[in-house]
């Protein structure tokens, strides 16, 4: 589709060129015009100078005719001025028909012509100045000058003639080149008037219809416009609030920084302190640890030796068993003898007594094997009781050492693990005071934005104020193109 | 005075009479005999001559306990008869005002005639002459029965 510009460069470039080609028909009109013109000038020129050249020969003659009736040499200025004025005539003349071999030949006649009618002219005038007035008459009288003029005037007739057709045929030129420059400026103009009104209109209404839709879109385009500025507005106004609000924010995240910073510094001072301490209870601990290992061979030692006071407890309760087994074998026997001395009657009274004492005995001495059984019992579940409460206190022992070892081992993690987090407490400080000079930076940052939230709120104003205004043009755009369509 | 040997038979508590035995000693191999007698376990060596082994317990109508016995109560004035039993608590020594005749009614065994009470405890008093009496007729029923 062909722009606005392009329609009417174009609309324009189509009358321009008809003018134009009017204009160059014109031009060619009035030049051939005038060159046809020229040429009638030019051919009345031509008559012109024929009818002079006619004239000075006549007045000549005449000169020569009253001189020689006369003898006053007064009535020779013509012929006078025929001698001067006949060459120059002659020139022009074959300088004006030097285009016309015709012309040039009968020219050349003419000259001839000329020549012998000067001579005759003399001739008789210096017969008249002589005196011999009779002669020159005779010679007047005798016709030959005369012959010289009928030819001459024969032959400047055939010019005159030949001019005349000439002249005859250039007026017809003119009018026909007149009448072609009047035609063409007439009916030129009628069609570039026409083409003109007819393109005129056409692009009105071509560019009022398209122009009349773009206003359309631009109306609607400026409403939107305006909605979306109102819009923006709103939003700008909205950022610059939240900005207003994330810069308190930042603040209070400043003042946070730097309150974590003093935080990590006292954090770096405090986990050098426990560093220090864990050091020391890593000694501590390692010499309870040592105490440990000491009291851990200690209890090895109480171990064996209460395996060996087991093992004497068992040696005991053989002997025991033995002196068990031996009470009651003297009980069997006091049995048997108590028996023996029923059976021996009265003489078996006193041996029964014996025997009785020997029972009681052995039944005492077997009540305290039971209780020694019992005591060795006892102390041999005491030294199971012990030795097992020894391994378990050996085997706490070990877990105490092996949790010393393990506390020990820890201990040197914590103090690694203070050491690097007295480091992480330094680059949390170095970090947070970075922190601190970006948060400030994006403070200022969040300032500015703030500043430019304010400047885009007060240019979308304007740009509301804008699009309102556009929507005006448009409405008066509009009513422009519906008053013309 | 009454001497008594404490003994338990089957869990129950008995006593016998030192005065009915005429030696208490340790249970020794005993070589078992072919018997029509199912309480004799056999025959042991005591002080140089052989010896049958009773069973107490299975004596008294308990049933048979064919398990070694560490004791033996030897009994009989003629022929020297071992009473074997295993659990032997001690000697007794009570007044005879300790002993009371059983009533039938509550013995339950057959050779129960006395019950003896000796430190808060009553035990059934073993009649050894009449356990004898037994095992002579039960060894002459045997000798008919192989005669016949």
């Amino acid at each position: 589709m062909w722009t606005f510009g392009r329609r009417i460069a174009a609309g324009f470039a189509l009358s321009f060129l008809l003018l134009l080609g009017i204009g160059m028909v014109a031009y060619r009109s009035i030049n051939s015009l005038t060159t046809t013109s020229r040429l009638v000038t030019h051919t009345h020129d031509v008559l012109e100078h024929i009818g002079e050249m006619v004239s000075l020969l006549k007045d000549a003659e005449t000169g020569q005719r009253g001189y020689i009736i006369t003898g006053d040499e007064s009535y020779l200025e013509p012929y006078q001025a025929a001698l001067t004025g006949v060459p120059g005539v002659i020139r022009e003349l074959r300088e004006l028909t030097a285009d016309n071999s015709n012309q040039q030949k009968r020219l050349d006649a003419v000259t001839s012509l000329i020549a012998a009618k000067l001579a005759e002219l003399k001739q008789t005038i210096e017969m008249r100045r002589k005196g011999d007035v009779e002669q020159a008459a005779k010679l007047v009288r005798g016709g030959q000058g005369k012959k010289i003029m009928d030819d001459l005037r024969q032959v400047a007739e055939q010019m005159n003639r030949e001019e005349r057709v000439l002249l005859k045929q250039r007026a017809e030129e003119v009018e026909a080149a007149a009448s072609t420059a009047r035609s063409t400026i007439i009916f030129g103009t009628l069609f570039c008037l026409v083409f003109v009104i007819a393109s005129g209109s056409l692009i009105t209404r071509s560019l009022s219809g398209q122009i009349g839709l773009a206003v359309k879109h631009v109306q609607s385009s400026s409403v939107e416009l305006q909605s979306t500025a109102n819009q923006q507005a709103s939003g700008a106004r909205e950022s610059s609030t939240a900005m207003n609000e994330i810069s308190t924010t930042i603040s209070e995240l400043l003042a946070t920084s730097r309150q974590i910073a003093g935080s990590a510094q006292r954090v770096a001072h405090v986990a050098e302190e426990t560093s220090t301490a864990a050091r020391a209870g890593n000694q501590t601990v390692e010499k309870a640890h040592e105490s440990v290992s000491s009291i851990k061979r200690q209890v090895d030692l109480i171990v064996t030796h209460m395996l060996d006071l087991g093992k004497k407890s068992q040696q005991i309760g053989g002997i025991l068993e033995i002196i068990n087994e031996l009470a009651e074998q003297t009980n069997i026997l006091a049995i048997n003898a108590t028996i023996e001395a029923a059976g021996a009657g009265d003489a078996g009274k006193r041996f029964a007594v014996v025997a009785d004492e020997i029972r009681k005995l052995a039944d005492r001495v077997g009540g305290s094997t039971k209780e020694i059984r019992t005591l060795i019992e006892e102390i041999r579940a005491a030294v199971n009781t012990t030795v097992m409460a020894t391994e378990g206190g050996t085997k706490a022992v070990d877990l105490g050492a092996r949790q010393f070892a393990e506390v020990t081992t820890a201990l040197t993690q914590i103090t690694g693990l203070l050491e690097a987090t007295t480091e992480a407490a330094r680059e949390i400080e170095l970090s947070t005071k970075q922190q601190a000079t970006a948060v400030e930076q994006v403070n200022v940052a969040i300032a500015d934005v703030t500043k430019a939230s304010k400047e885009t709120e007060a240019s979308l104003t304007q740009t509301l104020q804008t699009a309102t205004q556009l929507t005006g043009l448009s409405h008066d755009l509009t009513r422009l193109i519906q008053r013309r369509a | 005075m009454e001497n008594l040997l404490a003994i338990r038979l089957s869990g129950d508590l008995y006593a016998i009479r030192v005065s009915q035995i005429t030696g208490l000693t340790e249970s020794r191999k005993t070589i078992a005999l072919p018997s029509t007698i199912p309480e004799l376990l056999g025959v042991t060596g005591i002080r140089g001559g052989l010896v049958p082994v009773y069973s107490l317990t299975a004596l008294l109508g308990y049933n048979l306990d064919r398990s070694p016995s560490r004791w033996l109560a030897l009994c009989g004035s003629e022929e020297t008869v071992g009473l074997a039993f295993r659990d032997f608590e001690g000697y007794l020594k009570i007044p005879s005002t300790q002993v009371y005749a059983a009533i039938q009614d509550n013995v339950i065994r057959e050779h129960v005639k006395d019950v003896a009470r000796a430190a808060g405890v009553v035990r059934a008093v073993v009649n050894i002459s009449s356990i004898l009496d037994t095992i002579k007729k039960r060894c002459g029923d045997s000798r008919v029965s192989k005669e016949r």
